[in-house]
């Protein structure tokens, strides 16, 4: 059975730079979104093929879960770039983590055997990104829409008490915004990679089939309730801002 | 305890954390620039494209309704029209009918006069001409009657005579 590690291991390092697994998949799953990226927009035309009906009906129900979220139709589409990428992204990379095969490389580092790839979101370093990424990307689209000062006042209010109190409320919101977003999604991919491990490890063929198409749900279910709480995120700032 | 507290045991490394971030962001952009926007673009040209064209269809369709209102008024004019056309030529042709009718009359009318006149100026020369060979005739006619005695011929009894007979013959 391979080794249960919390954190990602190390492959090879650049310099003093360490390239562990999750982050090699991360590059893995980034080259491949690039590379299906110039693959499509080679194909875009105005008569679409079966693919780009696929993706604009995706894109079509997304940017209609948006509207009805945000309230607007152009709000929507200013903010599709960053939900859809955090969404497709992470479900992608979850996707690939659990992707049969991925598992069974291995490479040998000093004395034990390292896995060559690792889900990108069991890896904390990811979802942190992601997390920091989104609490960061809200407030500052948040600040864009009404100003900086209306915005950073939520925070800083030295008016009256009870403001000032509300404001360190909403700091502390926000700090345990990024560890809710980065932990839940750390856990939930981390938990089914260990879960995977161990039911292959009892037993490898057909029992873990259903954890299997657990994990795709999960993995997809996480990529989306990240995107749609980023999405709620940034619908109460610059809702917020505008009272 | 691993080197770093809890943040080693996690895992977490600023670096790391850092490449993570960085990766995002390239995504995001290569993504928006290659996918997204063109997408957009897409749709929103097609359905500009859709809209006009069912902007253009229910033109085409009310333009259609409209000819078809003005094609229908037309025909009903033309119907009327060549009613009121037919009503005038029957008048007309009756009215030309009356003229020709009462023109026919006249010249009928005519003829008959001429025709009148013509026989008595024919009456009257014949006349004339009885009248202008009436004492000639009486005269060979006292002859043959008197043949035995010519000389009792009586110039004014004749005279007398044709006078008589120029009287009756008037």
């Amino acid at each position: 059975m391979q080794e249960i590690s919390l954190k990602a291991e190390e492959l090879f390092k650049i310099g003093t730079f360490s390239i562990t697994n999750s982050l090699f998949l991360t590059f893995i799953v980034s080259l491949v979104l690039i590379f299906s990226a110039f693959l499509i927009h080679k194909r875009i035309n105005i008569i679409p093929g079966k693919i780009q009906s696929i993706l604009e009906m995706g894109m079509e129900w997304f940017l209609d879960l948006m509207s009805s979220t945000l309230g607007s139709v152009k709000m929507a589409e200013r903010y599709f770039p960053l939900i859809a990428t955090i969404f497709i992204f992470i479900m992608v990379s979850n996707l690939l983590g659990i992707f049969p095969g991925v598992g069974s490389f291995t490479i040998e580092n000093g004395s034990h055997k390292v896995s060559l790839f690792r889900s990108p979101a069991a890896d904390l370093n990811f979802t942190l990104a992601f997390a920091v990424i989104s609490v960061v990307v809200t407030n500052v689209l948040g600040a864009m829409a009404v100003g900086f000062f209306p915005h950073i006042s939520k925070f800083i209010n030295f008016k009256d008490p009870i403001k000032f109190f509300i404001g360190i409320l909403e700091i502390v919101s926000e700090v345990a915004k990024i560890i809710s977003l980065s932990f839940r999604l750390f856990g939930n991919v981390f938990a089914g990679e260990v879960l995977l491990t161990i039911v292959f490890f009892l037993s490898p063929y057909f029992v873990p089939l259903p954890f299997l198409f657990l994990e795709i749900f999960v993995g997809v279910i996480q990529a989306f309730l990240f995107a749609m709480l980023t999405l709620v995120s940034i619908s109460l700032h610059t809702a917020i801002s505008e009272h | 305890m691993e080197e770093g507290g809890i943040i080693g045991q996690l895992g977490i490394d600023w670096k790391l954390f850092l490449s993570q971030a960085f990766n995002f962001f390239i995504l995001l952009i290569i993504l928006r620039a290659f996918v997204y926007k063109p997408l957009l673009k897409v749709i929103k040209k097609r359905s500009d494209v859709i809209k006009e064209g069912l902007e253009k269809a229910l033109e085409a369709d009310n333009r259609l309704k409209e000819v078809d209102i003005i094609a229908k008024n037309k025909l009903k004019e033309a119907d009327q029209e060549s009613i009121h056309i037919i009503k005038n030529t029957e008048q007309k042709a009756k009215q030309l009918e009356q003229a020709l009718r009462t023109k026919l009359e006249e010249h009928q009318k005519e003829l008959m006069n001429q025709a009148e006149l013509s026989y008595e100026r024919q009456l009257q020369e014949a006349k004339q001409n009885v009248l202008k060979n009436t004492s000639e005739i009486v005269k060979k006619l006292f002859i043959k009657v008197v043949e035995l005695k010519p000389e009792s011929i009586d110039e004014a009894l004749i005279e007398k005579a044709v006078n008589s007979v120029k009287n009756e013959a008037k």
